[in-house]
């Protein structure tokens, strides 16, 4: 299992929201900040946080917090 | 209060990516900070490396605040006076370009040059970057970091004894000697061994093909943090002003034992553990005495027993005379200091002070705080490491930047004997030989051009975004769209550019959108992408061009795209300038060749 608190708290840390406003739909379409450029960052960080391996399709995939959620889980199981 | 929050903050444990970001934000928050403004040129996307450096700068009393020029953007952004780099005036200037962006064959297909392409090579390597560093030095009084060339790749997963790796390797040290030639001549600028940084990291710690692939950061988060901190120390030193002095008690400091109790014979100084420990400190102390730091000693003792260790014992490689002023009684080390600071005349603050005794360091501590004070560990096999890691003499000496002062003197004049030295960015444009071509969209081109559409956010007039069937509609609708794509003397980039025409009225024609890739900014390849269409538009009856800027947080940089070439502006309010195609003059490039696509 995934440690919600954590990834919410990796999130708010690298995009700059407050961790309130993190749910699970969020995504570069509702967080202005979560451009391209912070996408790479937050993968990187997630990385480093999670100690997993991410391939480039993981890293596209990534992009609402569900799905982050989804493919940690995915990629954890491996 | 914010000051101690900061504090404490960089007190903490910082050690993932996530802890940077968050760590860097409340920096940027901080006002007590010294504040430096730093500006990045790269090869790649440095930007990476922000919390990184902000963070571990933060750790040294700076607040930086850095601009990093687009990726590859040397010359334009050196030569041009009104530049980025210029704009956000620095006191520090990274250069960071790196070889495998430069010349990817030079790391994957080294055996297929000969010797003297490879002696080409190093020399055009060499040559473009004393040129750069030279006229960056001429513009701003900034501290000039260069990073040297080296690559993960090289450590790779090449086979390390085959002739072809060890010659290249032999080759980018020669490389690398070069380029410390030059910076050496060039005041105020230093270099960072990149390959040693990569090398010393090891390879699994370095680096994430991914990352690369992807978005052209060549390191992983790890290897970000610790490159973060590299650039950071190599900052901070050289801002701050070197310590000229250091002030070295002598009873297990210089020697192990008390040499009032143990005698001379009796204090540890050898070439056998643990004397050893200490000859060698004393030999790194005397290294420190060669590069021009002036030495003295505070020490608590009978003046006459020390100099008789200094005399008689033979593995003690400090002597009298090596130090500037000498301290030796029973008074208080706050007082020696003082007596040292006055008689060698130099500042409190450029004397660092290194006792093993933690309640004689507190006490010059609290007497004088300028004074700077090493936080020596308990055992003195960690001695050095805690006084290279002080970072209280990382900087070139004075001695020698006087050294150097010669050759510029020399290098001066031969400037002056030579007025072709400076390069404008319109020589270097011209030297890229850049040609371009124009075609209108067809089935081939529009997966690229609505990938640019979708993507392009720095060089794009209006931002607009369209998917493949809305552009179809578009041309459908009686509209234009044009692709440009671009090659150099390095090779094709492929489409890197978008301009979609729509008509308002007869003979009236909007620039709906004008996009261009960030792999071409700044080769003024937008005004002849703009000159060619209005010829063709011109050509087939037309008598007014429209092209609004709509301003975003990431397309500044065209926000007076429509005023350099010679539009006015019709429309304030929503920022619409308009072109005259009977009246206006077209701005026009004659180094730039310019085909039109017939297919």
């Amino acid at each position: 299992m995934i440690n919600e608190l954590k990834l919410k708290e990796v999130i708010s840390n690298i995009l700059g929201v407050s961790i309130n406003e993190i749910n699970d739909d969020s995504s570069p379409d509702n967080i202005e900040q979560w451009d391209s450029f912070s996408h790479l960052n937050l993968v990187m960080a997630i990385e480093a946080e999670f100690d997993v391996k991410l391939t480039p399709e993981d890293a596209m995939d990534m992009l609402s917090v569900k799905l982050i959620r989804i493919i940690l889980e995915d990629v954890q199981k491996k | 209060m914010v000051k101690e929050t900061v504090g404490q903050l960089l007190t903490e444990i910082i050690k993932t990516p996530s802890d940077y970001s968050r760590v860097s934000r409340e920096i940027e928050k901080d006002d007590l900070l010294d504040k430096i403004n730093i500006c990045y040129l790269s090869s790649y996307t440095s930007e990476v490396l922000n919390p990184f450096i902000i963070v571990e700068l933060a750790k040294k009393g700076y607040k930086g605040s850095l601009y990093y020029a687009p990726f590859n953007q040397f010359e334009q952004e050196i030569y041009n006076e009104d530049s980025g780099l210029y704009l956000s005036d620095p006191s520090v200037v990274l250069v960071h370009s790196r070889i495998e962006d430069t010349h990817p064959n030079l790391i994957r297909r080294f055996a297929k040059y000969s010797d003297s392409e490879l002696t080409n090579l190093s020399d055009e390597i060499i040559q473009r970057h004393k040129l750069m560093l030279e006229d960056l030095r001429r513009k701003s009084d900034a501290k000039i970091i260069v990073i040297n060339f080296g690559s993960s790749q090289m450590i790779e997963e090449y086979f390390d004894s085959s002739p072809v790796v060890q010659s290249q390797q032999i080759y980018f040290q020669k490389l690398n000697n070069s380029l410390l030639d030059l910076c050496n001549k060039i005041i105020s600028c230093y270099v960072i061994d990149y390959q040693k940084f990569f090398t010393g990291l090891g390879l699994d710690n370095c680096s994430d093909s991914k990352l690369f692939y992807m978005a052209r950061i060549p390191f992983n988060s790890n290897a970000q943090i610790s490159f973060g901190k590299i650039i950071s120390r190599t900052i901070a030193a050289t801002l701050n002003p070197t310590a000229k002095c250091i002030v070295l008690d002598l009873d297990n400091t210089l020697w192990g034992g008390v040499i009032g109790e143990d005698g001379i014979s009796g204090i540890k100084l050898s070439d056998e553990y643990p004397g050893n420990v200490f000859k060698d400190f004393q030999r790194a102390i005397l290294g420190l005495r060669d590069q021009g730091v002036l030495l003295a000693i505070a020490s608590k003792n009978n003046l006459d027993d020390v100099l008789e260790v200094f005399e008689k014992h033979t593995d003690c490689l400090l002597k009298e005379g090596d130090f500037s002023s000498i301290q030796i009684h029973w008074e208080d080390k706050a007082l020696s200091i003082k007596k040292i600071s006055e008689q060698l005349n130099i500042g409190l603050d450029s004397i660092v002070f290194f006792d093993d005794n933690p309640v004689e360091r507190d006490w010059v501590r609290k007497q004088l705080p300028n004074v700077k004070v090493i936080e020596v560990p308990k055992n003195e096999i960690d001695y050095l490491k805690a006084l290279n890691e002080s970072m209280y003499f990382d900087k070139l000496t004075i001695t020698s930047e006087d050294k150097t002062r010669a050759t510029i003197y020399q290098q001066e004049q031969q400037r002056k004997n030579d007025l072709n030295n400076s390069v404008s960015v319109d020589d270097f444009l011209k030297e890229l030989k850049i040609t371009v071509k124009i075609g209108v969209s067809n089935e081939v081109t529009l997966t690229r051009i609505e990938q640019l559409i979708n993507k392009t956010n720095q060089f794009n007039l209006t931002t607009k975004r369209y998917t493949s069937a809305e552009i179809i509609k578009l041309i459908h609708d009686g509209g234009k769209v044009y692709w440009l794509s671009a090659s150099d003397r390095y090779g094709d980039n492929g489409i890197v550019g978008v301009m979609i025409l729509v008509k308002i009225e007869p003979q009236v024609w909007l620039i709906d959108t004008m996009l261009l890739s960030c792999r071409v900014i700044g080769r003024k390849i937008e005004t002849v992408f703009l000159a060619e269409i209005m010829e063709i538009l011109r050509s087939e009856g037309a008598d007014f061009i429209y092209g609004s800027y709509l301003p975003t947080k990431k397309n500044v940089i065209v926000s007076d795209l429509y005023s350099k070439h010679s539009f006015e502006l019709s429309d304030k309010e929503n920022n619409m300038w308009k072109f005259n195609l009977n009246k206006n003059h077209i701005v026009k490039l004659n180094y730039i060749k310019v085909s039109i696509n017939n297919d």
